[in-house]
């Protein structure tokens, strides 16, 4: 077993929201509810759920661009606290979703990689334009594009930017944040790819969010599923696919659009994603789970394992919709 | 739309200093050119007064005391005339420009500076700071600026122009302060300033490196219009008596020195107050102009659909389809350059079919969706082709009868729903207005037929969500209230470009479902517009795949996805992760770049990407050719090998 290099222990960040301009009564909403994981050297972690499930606050607080509400975060066994984040800084990156925003935009290409390097020494001044240039033939870019403007780049190489930003000051961890949602499907291989590629090189580990099942599975050797600021299953990617304990897991996995799926079954969801400031008691999943039972309206169930290696937060991972009676009624 | 959009946006002329745009943007405006040598002439004047003045501008010579000007009488000593005191009118105007200019020019530039550091201040590092600096700011704006400054200046006995430029100047701050720290506050969101904060930059350098560069540019065309104020608060405090001391030369001084004299030269009063005029009118057109340039949306015209007037071609055999689309092409005109971004598109919608256009960003599936219907975005427009709907060639239709046509046989639903419906109007009040217009409505219920139109898509308690406004609903709701709209109408043919892309799957699931029981039972023809070919693959009877405005291959679904006929579609299919396969397989990557719809090369436009490409593939842009029955492939190799392929 490899060292752990991230370990995150259940770790909460609630926002107040106020319900309304004139009221001093406020909503909580807790984005992330007690989640805890642990990530190793070299290990891709995929994140998948949906909007509102909390995916892109974990990932901000995990580097602590947003301070935790409690919880406990060690990153390469060093707990972390403000101010002293210098270790991870260093030590973690992120690459963003969106390939236009991401970038300063009026900052040469050469000089947005170029600017960690300043800021943490990595290497000494005459050697950073070797640096910099070595970086872009790492992500596939000419080092003629050094002295672009990120305008002038199309989204594809905007990204690869971005990855250079990021490995620059040779991370250990990398958060990628819905990195390659808002590219073409035939320029996003390339970018998953070279991800795939950087990885194997450097033993760069990814905690890699997306909404987007396809691509988790293709990247990730663990993957997390999150619903409401939870983690409601955690598994190996082949025995995620080989069986879905956790309902919500198999909803998900057969609501994502395949090729070789005309009008075959599908698990229907009822209702949409509850409003997070107002969770519904016992499962938060019960409202539009499809095998919920009486016990589920109450009680909330753990993060159990239920198989070696396997975790899933349900009262019935191990059963199907067959096994049980039909699904309750909700109430009036 | 967002297609439309995408393709105007990269056609923007690649890389020109944003400088050198700007210029060459307001040498095209008449008023603005006009302003600029108005701006010219005066700053010349200014500068080179001492040289061009024939006499001191305030030696008096009281023999030759209010002499006309040389038009009206006077001599060619004194071109403009001389005032009460002998003194040149012309040498005092130029220096009067010189004090006029040197006053405001600094007090705009003091007021700037001032402003920007404390806009920074105030966005980037909020809280308390942004408080009191914005506090002291709207007290500044309730006080009175003039009287401020008449009380300032009226206890100094000495006034000079440092004197002017601090009491200018200063109250300057709160309007750039005001503006620079919205666009902070905006930028400092973005994600490149988190970014920055992820990599470790200090909150000092995220200001100077990262954000102050995206900023100041709002600075200078305030700092314009700004001028323009100063130099008239210039010269209504001078005309008070408050500005420079006399003898010194001022606009302001002379017209009110002129205004003693009004009846016996009343010159002595207009040519001060034509500078003034003069000076402030040149400054605001090169300001405006130049709001217009950097501020595209400004220049960006209204949407006007042109007639399509080329002869009209054979008429096609289509008695099978609803909707035959015959040669069509699309052209964004842009400047000197002209955005192709659909090019001889062919097909046919058979009536209850599902068409599903796959395509990536550019490919132009989009921009043929909205010229069906006619609601191109401009500049755009139908350059040829037909788009024969039930019969009639909905690009020549005069204007009157596509806009009975839009809503009522043909519907349209886009990807953002919330932008498509009014914020501030409830749902009920939409739908109503949405069934009052329908011919179908027999018992004039409107509550009614709203229900049955929400019942239709799927909503159980159809009552609450007429009551709510869009921004109460989710995304998936908002699309169910525009399908319920769409559909209400009993269209014969629904449009939905990427109706789910924005939601959730499990969202989409849901909504294509409803969206395909609702076309059915009405048999309504749908053509689904995506960039997942997944979901056609799921959904639609017929692909077409479209890349770089042509179609690159149309067939009956499980063909496309099973035996694809082109590389492209082979391609896209091995390109995208599946969620329903086991990885391990590396991902087929599809090499380059999406092509640049402003350059067309002359093969086709998939060659220099295509793993198969062969040599004629380079010279000549391959035509539909056969796959297998009503299965065709824009491709060479599916050319008959007997058959000689022309150029």
């Amino acid at each position: 077993m490899t060292r752990p290099l991230l370990e995150v222990d259940d770790l909460h960040k609630h926002f107040d929201v106020r319900s309304s301009r004139f009221s001093r009564k406020s909503k909580q909403v807790r984005a992330v509810d007690g989640v805890s994981f642990t990530m190793t050297e070299g290990e891709t972690l995929g994140l998948v759920g949906e909007s509102g499930c909390g995916k892109s606050t974990l990932a901000r607080t995990v580097l602590f661009l947003e301070a935790p509400t409690s919880g406990e975060i060690r990153f390469q066994g060093q707990t972390l606290s403000e101010p002293d984040l210098t270790q991870l800084r260093r030590g973690a990156q992120m690459i963003f979703q969106d390939p236009y925003s991401s970038l300063p935009p009026r900052m040469q290409v050469s000089k947005i990689i170029n600017d960690p390097l300043l800021i943490h020494h990595v290497v000494p001044e005459d050697e950073m334009e070797d640096r910099v240039n070595a970086l872009l033939v790492a992500v596939g870019l000419s080092p003629d594009l050094g002295s672009a403007l990120p305008h002038e780049l199309s989204g594809g190489q905007r990204q690869r930017v971005g990855i250079a930003r990021a490995l620059a000051v040779e991370p250990s961890l990398v958060v990628a944040d819905e990195a390659v949602s808002s590219l073409d499907v035939s320029v996003q291989a390339q970018i998953l790819n070279l991800l795939k590629e950087l990885q194997e090189e450097r033993g760069l580990a990814y905690l890699f969010i997306s909404h987007d099942l396809g691509v988790v599975k293709y990247m990730s050797h663990r993957i997390a599923v999150m619903y409401l600021g939870e983690i409601v299953e955690l598994a190996f990617t082949h025995d995620l696919h080989e069986r879905a304990l956790h309902p919500y897991t198999r909803a998900l996995m057969s609501a994502v659009p395949s090729i070789h799926r005309r009008g075959g079954t599908r698990i229907h969801l009822e209702g949409e994603p509850p409003d997070p400031s107002e969770p519904p008691s016992g499962c938060t999943f019960h409202p539009r789970c499809p095998m919920a039972q009486p016990i589920c309206r109450v009680k909330k169930p753990e993060l159990d394992e239920w198989l070696p290696g396997r975790v899933a937060a349900c009262h019935f991972a191990l059963s199907t919709t067959d096994d049980l009676p039909p699904k309750i009624e909700a109430e009036p | 739309m967002t297609d439309a959009i995408s393709v105007v946006e990269e056609a923007a002329p690649r890389q020109e200093a944003a400088g050198v745009r700007a210029m060459r943007g307001l040498a095209r405006r008449p008023t603005a050119v006009l302003g600029a040598i108005g701006v010219a002439v005066i700053l010349v004047a200014a500068v080179f007064a001492p040289i061009i003045a024939s006499f001191e501008p305030s030696s008096q010579d009281l023999a030759q005391s209010l002499r006309p000007p040389v038009w009206d009488g006077g001599d060619v000593d004194h071109l403009l005339g001389t005032d009460a005191l002998g003194r040149d009118v012309a040498s005092r105007l130029l220096f009067g420009a010189r004090n006029s200019l040197m006053i405001s020019l600094g007090a705009m530039l003091l007021g700037s500076l001032l402003g920007l550091a404390t806009g920074l201040a105030a966005g980037f590092f909020g809280g308390r700071v942004d408080s009191l600096l914005m506090r002291l700011g709207d007290i500044q704006l309730a006080f009175p600026f003039i009287l401020l400054a008449i009380a300032i200046l009226g206890t100094l006995a000495d006034r000079n122009v440092g004197h002017m430029i601090l009491v200018l100047g200063i109250p300057g701050w709160i309007v750039y302060a005001r503006v620079v720290r919205s666009r902070v506050l905006s930028e400092k969101e973005k994600e490149y300033v988190l970014a920055a904060r992820s990599v470790g930059a200090s909150g000092m350098r995220r200001l100077r490196r990262y954000v102050l560069p995206s900023v100041w540019q709002v600075v200078p065309v305030i700092a314009l219009l700004d001028v323009g104020f100063l130099i008239i608060t210039e010269s209504t405090l001078s005309f008070l008596g408050l500005g420079l001391p006399p003898p010194a030369a001022s606009w302001g001084l002379m017209l009110a020195e002129g205004r003693k004299n009004m009846l016996i030269s009343p010159w002595l009063s207009i040519l001060p107050g034509l500078a003034i005029l003069v000076t402030v009118l040149s400054i605001n057109l090169v300001g405006d102009g130049l709001a217009d340039v950097l501020d595209p949306r400004l220049r960006k015209g209204t949407f006007r659909r042109r007639l399509l007037r080329g002869p009209v071609p054979q008429p096609v055999g289509a008695e099978r389809a609803l909707l035959s689309v015959r040669d069509l092409s699309v052209e964004f005109p842009m400047g000197r350059r002209v955005i192709k971004a659909v090019r001889h598109v062919d097909f046919d919608v058979r009536r209850g079919e599902t068409l599903g256009v796959v395509g990536e960003s550019g490919s132009g599936k989009s921009v043929t969706a909205l010229s069906i219907i006619q609601l191109l975005d401009a500049p755009g427009r139908v350059t040829s082709g037909q788009i024969i709907f039930d019969g009639r060639d909905l690009a020549r239709i005069p204007d009157r009868e596509i806009r009975e046509m839009r809503g009522s046989r043909i519907g349209m639903i886009f990807q953002n729903p919330a932008a498509s419906l009014n914020p501030v109007l409830s749902i009920g009040h939409q739908m109503a207005e949405a069934m009052t217009r329908l011919d179908s409505l027999e018992d004039g219920d409107v509550g009614a037929a709203s229900r049955r139109a929400l019942r239709s898509v799927g909503i159980g308690d159809p009552e609450r969500i007429l009551r709510q406004y869009p921004f109460q609903l989710s995304g998936g709701m908002n699309q169910r209230v525009m399908i319920a709209i769409a559909m209400a109408a009993k269209p014969d043919l629904l449009i939905a470009d990427e109706p789910t892309t924005a939601l959730d799957v499990t969202t989409q699931a849901q909504i294509l479902d409803e969206l395909r029981e609702i076309t059915t039972r009405q048999d309504t023809s749908l053509i689904l517009i995506t960039h997942d070919i997944a979901l056609v693959a799921e959904r639609a009877d017929t692909i077409l795949v479209m890349y770089a405005g042509q179609v690159a291959e149309c067939g009956p679904a499980s063909r496309v996805v099973s035996e694809p006929g082109h590389p492209y579609t082979r391609a896209l299919l091995d390109s995208v992760p599946r969620a329903d396969i086991e990885s391990g397989v590396k991902l087929q990557a599809i090499s380059g770049e999406l092509p640049d719809p402003a350059t067309v090369p002359p093969g086709c436009p998939f060659a220099p990407r295509c793993p198969e490409v062969m040599e004629i593939c380079q010279r000549v842009n391959p035509p539909s050719f056969t796959v297998a029955a009503d299965h065709w492939a824009a491709c060479h190799l599916w050319a008959p090998q007997e058959a000689e392929v022309s150029a």
